[in-house]
């Protein structure tokens, strides 16, 4: 065991890891448990200094956060972490029985991702393994795999990432990690947590996504939407994979359905839009009218003739409003006889 | 320099002082460099060495807490007798110097921002089991002035240690309590049963802060004024009169009679009338608001009887309508103005307009 600092008074409790070991220790002077978290070899050591300076700065709730680090020279790079006390999400899973269920696990899972990327960071490792569920029912996601394009030589004994999970393009010789990697090890893990298994094809190395997707096919009788975006994670060309924030907001929003609120302020009278108030009509003599209609999901534009602006593009039916938008009676001509509406939305919290 | 180390001092064998930032009560704060991390961090140390028991408790405490809307405590290194916190450097200004040193009051779509974003950290605070105890404007940073980039609590471990100090204040009485630099700052802001039994001093006291900091931010005065007069009118905790401006243009009027309900919820006598932290984060979910970032520039010209205008900055001329202005002020010409600004042709249309102070 390397030297750890007086303060961390090891428990006797460790684990070995992917890319070593981690020693579970009482820090007698912030009083709290930790895990740390010894990698040797360093080779990409100053990129790993510049991650980890910037998990040390994050504040995710979806992820376990990075205290501090330890010993900084060329053999040994100690990293000190939250101790979340929990099973896994591998060890613990149960398939949910609703879709609800499956959306608030996930939602948390990609809360956390979106949180890394947004950072501009690779966690590298996503799998239910390295998720855990903490006392107040939190899934917090660890574990990253900072060290995993050390060696580039894929298929070897050197792999990198866990089959199963990993894209295929880890695959194909040359290991270029981008975010779309941890789209993708989303992709399997949702369908893990959703089914219990994964279907051989995903099992092989590298493997062979479906074309026409496992998400529609599942028991569980998800939202449409929600099957589009997930079984475009698990898409073989790295591109087409979404980005994770919008896998959380898409989440966010069929978790909050019906729980959406929005403020119209027309000619100085307020009218709310929400589940039971479903629908506002505006309309200005001699300019235009349009009509918004809240489902639950969206505002959306389901009526609109004359001169409509919406943030100062013409208003088109069927399309939905922005969060933050004015709009705007009367063309750009009309200058300051234009009348503009206010649309505000609410930002309802999910409640797990 | 101020305080009592030199730029260059090495602390921990890590941390290296850069600049000294300023002094709050009970502590000074420096600019450091973490030399194992390469980044700065802030660094606080306490004033005195009665306090220095207090300080290691209140490290672990603000240890505790996770949340995007609170600082992040690093590290807390006890060497050579001398005591230092070590928490994340947040590069802002205080709620007091970023947005009521500019102007009088704020609007009600950042007034909703701030308050839903206070009431986020607290919530985080009180589920980990901690009590602030001493919100106030110049313990909440604020990232980006009237953008609200980000806002983040602070010092809540300072808070704890200047906790003991209020109560020492308040049982020594009058004399005592206008002695105390820290009571004075806090007392506004404090709720009546803090003042009650000050070493008695629970979560609703928290809401109460909130809903007197709100109360400062929306109006620009305090709810109870300020000073030893404060004390009687905080125990009666008469809900505050708020000036009609906030309520009297009706572009505004229906988002900011939202935030006064909620504020008044949090400044009720009764501990069990106010809501918890978590309810208040329910509320704040309601409220429809918009925040977008935030410009500032000068009105050049008004027109047809003070009914529109335009803001000029260094790069473009913005349009507002009159009706877009927020407060009891007309807006003249030569006026320095916060604003945002949404899509517009020829010019980009500001919403809402707040006149800064001259």
């Amino acid at each position: 065991m390397p030297r750890i600092p007086p303060r961390y008074q090891p428990t006797g409790e460790s684990s070995d890891g992917g890319m070593g070991s981690v020693f579970i220790c009482d820090d007698k002077v912030l009083e709290r448990k930790v895990a740390i978290k010894f990698i040797h070899n360093l080779i990409h050591q100053r990129r790993m200094i510049d991650e980890l300076a910037a998990l040390l700065k994050m504040r995710s709730k979806h992820v376990v956060q990075v205290y501090d680090i330890l010993s900084c020279n060329f053999e040994v790079l100690g990293i000190v972490q939250e101790f979340i006390d929990g099973q896994d999400l591998f060890e613990s899973h149960q398939i949910p029985s609703s879709p609800t269920d499956l959306y608030k696990q996930i939602w948390q899972i990609a809360s956390g991702i979106c949180d890394i990327h947004t950072l501009g960071v690779i966690h590298r490792d996503i799998k239910p393994n390295n998720m855990k569920t903490d006392p107040e029912g939190v899934i917090k996601i660890f574990d990253f795999g900072l060290a995993r394009d050390d060696k580039p030589q894929a298929g070897t004994i050197g792999f990198v990432g866990t089959p199963g999970f990993a894209a295929p393009e880890l695959y194909t010789g040359i290991v270029k990690f981008t975010k779309a990697v941890d789209t993708y090890a989303f992709g399997a893990t949702v369908l893990y947590l959703a089914t219990g298994t994964l279907p051989q094809e995903l099992k092989e190395t590298p493997p062979k996504p479906s074309i026409h997707g496992y998400f529609s096919s599942i028991t569980l009788n998800l939202a449409e939407e929600i099957t589009k975006l997930l079984d475009c994670c698990l898409a073989t060309d790295p591109k087409v994979r979404p980005d994770m924030c919008n896998v959380r907001d898409a989440l966010a929003k069929h978790l909050l359905f019906n729980r959406h609120k929005a403020l119209v302020v027309h000619d100085g009278k307020p009218s709310y839009l929400n589940s039971i108030n479903r629908s506002v009509g505006l309309n200005r003599t001699s300019i235009g009218q349009i009509k918004i209609i809240y489902n639950g999901l969206d505002f959306r534009i389901t009526e609109c003739d004359g001169e409509i602006f919406i943030n100062n593009q013409e208003a088109k039916v069927d399309s939905i409003l922005p969060s933050a938008c004015v709009i705007a009676f009367g063309s750009p001509d009309r200058k300051q006889d234009r009348i503009y509406v206010t649309f505000d939305v609410s930002h309802p919290e999910i409640v797990l | 320099m101020s305080g009592p180390y030199a730029i260059g001092d090495l602390i921990g064998e890590r941390y290296e002082i850069n600049c000294f930032i300023g002094e709050g009560g009970m502590q000074f704060v420096y600019k450091a460099y973490d030399n194992l991390v390469k980044r700065m961090v802030a660094l606080k140390t306490p004033k005195n060495r009665s306090a220095v028991k207090r300080f290691n408790r209140s490290a672990i405490v603000a240890a505790k807490v996770n949340h995007p809307n609170v600082a992040k405590t690093l590290d807390y290194i006890e060497e050579n007798g001398d005591l230092y916190l070590i928490e994340e450097l947040i590069y802002g200004e205080n709620l007091d110097e970023a947005l009521l040193k500019r102007t009088n009051f704020i609007d009600p779509y950042s007034a909703a921002k701030v308050l839903h974003h206070i009431a986020k950290g607290v919530a985080a605070a009180h589920h980990a089991g901690v009590v602030h105890r001493d919100l106030k404007p110049t313990n909440v940073m604020v990232v980006g002035g009237f953008s609200l980039n980000e806002l983040k609590i602070t010092d809540f471990g300072i808070a704890k240690m200047a906790d003991e100090e209020l109560a020492e204040a308040v049982e020594g009485g009058s004399d005592s309590m206008t002695a105390s630099q820290t009571l004075v700052g806090a007392l506004p802001y404090m709720a009546p049963e803090a003042i009650d039994s000050p070493r008695n001093v629970q979560y609703p006291a928290d809401i109460w802060s909130i809903g007197a900091m709100m109360f400062q931010l929306i109006s620009g005065e305090l709810p109870y004024g300020q000073g030893l007069a404060a004390v009687r009118k905080i125990q009666d905790a008469k809900i505050p009169v708020p000036p009609t401006f906030l309520t009297s243009n009706s572009q505004f009027s229906p988002l900011m009679k939202e935030i006064l309900e909620i504020i008044n919820s949090c400044l009720q006598r009764s501990l069990d009338l106010r809501p918890t932290a978590d309810e208040l984060v329910r509320k704040c979910g309601d409220l429809c608001y918009t925040h977008t970032s935030r410009e500032s520039g000068v009105v050049t010209d008004i027109r047809y009887r003070g009914a529109w205008g335009f803001i000029e900055t260094d790069y473009k001329n913005v349009f507002f309508h009159s009706s877009s202005v927020y407060g009891p002020h007309k807006i003249s010409v030569g006026d320095r103005v916060v604003y945002a600004s949404y899509g517009g042709t020829p010019y980009q249309r500001a919403f809402p307009v707040l006149i800064e102070k001259h």
